[in-house]
């Protein structure tokens, strides 16, 4: 495991801008999730730090060497692909075996036969060595490719949305798993996704990319309490978080060059109020079982929050609604702290 | 799919086929609107015929013509050839009454040095033609799957000589082949300093088994490096980014991913380039008629001479069912490890 860090990318591929002036640092051990909408550069980011891409600036270190020209096998870099990309006439067991049996590793048969089998066991296909690799369901078929990135202990892994192609259910079981994985290894990972789930529960920080840009870097918590801009703000939380121009929404005090005000489902005070205090009218309760999102409408705007499961309100009450904890953004989108 | 309906038809021509359609309309109620035109523009003379048949006999009827067709030109005679097989018939003279002779056809044809020494002069044809075509054509369609500028011209020019009828490749490669003037002794003059009238490949009784091979494999190749070449490209390029990432090098990556991903489409190339080789008859005549001596002389050859010049058509019949039972038995051995290698 090591260190890697990438400082001033840039990446152009023709007309497009897919990176720009990117400058992030992975520390070793660390789980450092990429978040960003389809475009922002995510996928880009990963393909420069395995050397599939060359950069068009800037320079990429591992462990403190450059290698920003360096080929990708000379990188120890792992990298999982989105699409299961196993080598389709090998039997799993190979598929493991492939990044060992590498000749300048040279190494041992018996001891590719270990690590193979600890690795098969910690991601629960131990009886599925012998299997063809194309004879797999979904599921398995990612964790062998998982495993092959597993088997070589490299500096980092690259992880382009592993778990994007499967189902829910096995995209949570998983999700878990490379977690537990990740701190029983104390592996190094750069993963990349745009499933703001997958980001809070995972990493131990999160960069959030846009249109090339690396916006903001922190941890889970920062970014959804702390976020620097409209946008950071608005890519996490769920529901989203409602944006307001100011005086829209009442609050207690406001800078004096806010622009808007952002408030998340649990920033804000909701009461039923009859009288005339009532500024807000509910539109409709939308039931998700252990969740209830209430759409209300205030003046001519609309609000989604989170109510609990037992709320007793119902639609066409009038409410008062107040901001508790506020986020203040001025003209350009950026945080007034 | 609505039947053929046969009501009389006052007006045929001049109803319009669509039946009221929406544009929502489902694929199947359009093609049932398109069924009952079609059946209301049917002229009555032939309504009246079709009237109250099933789906099924009218299927019957469309595919009828097709199964007598097959049955006459396909079926019946290698079924005749089996029985000519174990008779004396002689088809110049019919009048002279047939014997069953058993299996002396096949004893006669099993035992003849002549038909053995055919038998090499095709396994030395199809040995070094496959060897060539699968080497040149994957060789090819490896470089053209590098995409590199004007790929796309390249790939048509190398597809022609695949377009030409046999007879005329065939034709046009005796002239080739002429010591005094032909281009290919000139060539091979030009870079080894030998003297181009000097030999002499269609004449020659050393050079004429590779006279053959040499057209076959010119005429041949495209037709493998096309097949290859679908097998090349089928390979998604994440798969040798993987390769790549996983520390594979071009060598490594050639031997474990390239060639075992392509390997169940080469079989198949050669699969069809050895059926077709093993029947190989108008090529080779037109090139070499079988000589000098009978050093280019294939099983097909022979058999033509045997069954249509020495009208030995018993004998001849016991060779061909030979010959079709090797490439049969062979086709089949050869199918069951394709299976096997698309499998893995």
């Amino acid at each position: 495991m090591a260190n890697v860090s990438l400082r001033n990318i840039d990446k152009s591929f023709g007309e497009t801008k897919a990176v720009r002036n990117v400058t992030f640092e992975v520390a070793k051990g660390e789980f450092l999730v990429l978040l960003g909408p389809t475009g922002a550069g995510k996928t880009t980011t990963l393909r420069l730090v395995a050397g599939l891409e060359k950069p068009d600036a800037g320079s990429v270190l591992i462990d403190g060497a450059d290698v920003t020209s360096a080929a990708p096998a000379s990188r120890d870099v792992a990298f999982v692909f989105q699409q299961y990309s196993l080598y389709p006439h090998l039997s799993v067991y190979d598929n493991l075996a492939f990044p060992l049996r590498s000749p300048a590793r040279r190494m041992p048969e018996d001891e590719i036969r270990s690590r193979i089998e600890a690795v098969a066991g910690m991601l629960r296909i131990g009886g599925k060595l012998q299997n063809r690799s194309t004879k797999l369901s979904g599921g398995e078929m990612q964790r062998v490719a998982i495993g092959r990135a597993l088997v070589r202990r490299p500096a980092i892994y690259l992880m382009d949305e592993p778990l994007s192609s499967l189902d829910a259910k096995l995209r949570a079981d998983l999700r878990l798993e490379l977690k537990r994985i990740q701190r029983d290894l104390g592996a190094t990972i750069l993963y990349v996704t745009h499933d703001q789930i997958e980001a809070m529960t995972m990493a131990d920080r999160i960069g959030i990319l846009s249109e090339g840009r690396l916006v903001q870097v922190g941890s889970p918590r920062e970014i959804y309490a702390d976020p620097d801009n409209v946008y950071v703000a608005a890519r996490l939380g769920q529901p989203s978080i409602n944006v307001l121009p100011l005086g829209a929404l009442p609050v207690r005090s406001a800078p004096r060059t806010a622009y808007s005000v952002g408030v998340r489902t649990e920033h804000l005070d909701i009461s039923r109020d009859g009288g005339p205090g009532a500024n807000a009218r509910l539109d409709w309760v939308e039931h998700l079982g252990d969740q209830n999102h209430l759409h209300i409408r205030l003046g001519d705007h609309r609000l989604t929050i989170l109510a609990q499961p037992g709320t007793d309100l119902s639609a066409g009450e009038a409410l008062r609604i107040e901001a508790a904890n506020p986020l203040f953004f001025d003209e350009d989108g950026r945080r007034i702290r | 799919m609505g039947k053929v309906s046969a009501k009389p038809v006052l007006f045929a021509n001049s109803i319009p086929a669509q039946a009221p359609m929406d544009p929502e309309m489902t694929n199947s109620s359009a093609s049932e609107a398109v069924a009952i035109g079609a059946a209301k523009r049917t002229p009555e003379v032939i309504a009246r015929r079709v009237r109250g048949l099933s789906d099924r006999a009218i299927a019957w009827l469309f595919i009828a013509p097709t199964i007598v067709l097959l049955l006459a030109i396909n079926v019946f005679p290698l079924i005749w050839t089996v029985y000519l097989s174990f008779t004396n018939y002689k088809a110049n003279r019919a009048a002279r009454g047939v014997e069953w002779v058993g299996l002396d056809n096949y004893r006669r044809v099993l035992t003849d040095s002549d038909i053995w020494h055919n038998m090499l002069v095709t396994g030395h044809f199809l040995l070094w033609t496959m060897t060539f075509q699968v080497l040149i054509g994957f060789g090819l369609a490896w470089l053209i799957n590098k995409n590199f500028k004007g790929h796309g011209v390249w790939t048509t020019v190398i597809l022609l000589p695949m377009m030409l009828s046999p007879a005329v490749v065939g034709n046009f490669w005796t002239f080739l082949y002429q010591p005094q003037i032909g281009l290919f002794n000139y060539i091979v003059g030009f870079f080894t300093g030998v003297d181009p009238s000097s030999f002499e490949m269609i004449g020659s009784v050393n050079l004429a088994p590779w006279a053959i091979v040499i057209v076959d494999t010119w005429m041949w190749t495209p037709y493998v490096m096309l097949i290859c070449l679908a097998g090349l490209r089928s390979i998604p390029d994440y798969i040798y980014e993987a390769a790549e990432v996983d520390g594979a090098g071009p060598l490594r990556t050639f031997w474990s991913i390239t060639l075992p991903m392509v390997l169940p489409f080469l079989m198949l190339a050669v699969l069809f380039r050895a059926i077709e080789n093993f029947k190989m008859f108008d090529l080779v005549v037109e090139l070499t008629s079988g000589g000098p001596g009978s050093v280019t002389e294939l099983a097909s050859i022979n058999l033509k001479r045997e069954a249509f010049e020495k009208w030995r058509t018993g004998l001849s019949s016991a060779f061909a069912i030979i010959l079709f039972v090797t490439v049969f038995g062979a086709a089949n051995i050869y199918v069951k490890a394709l299976n096997r290698v698309k499998q893995r």
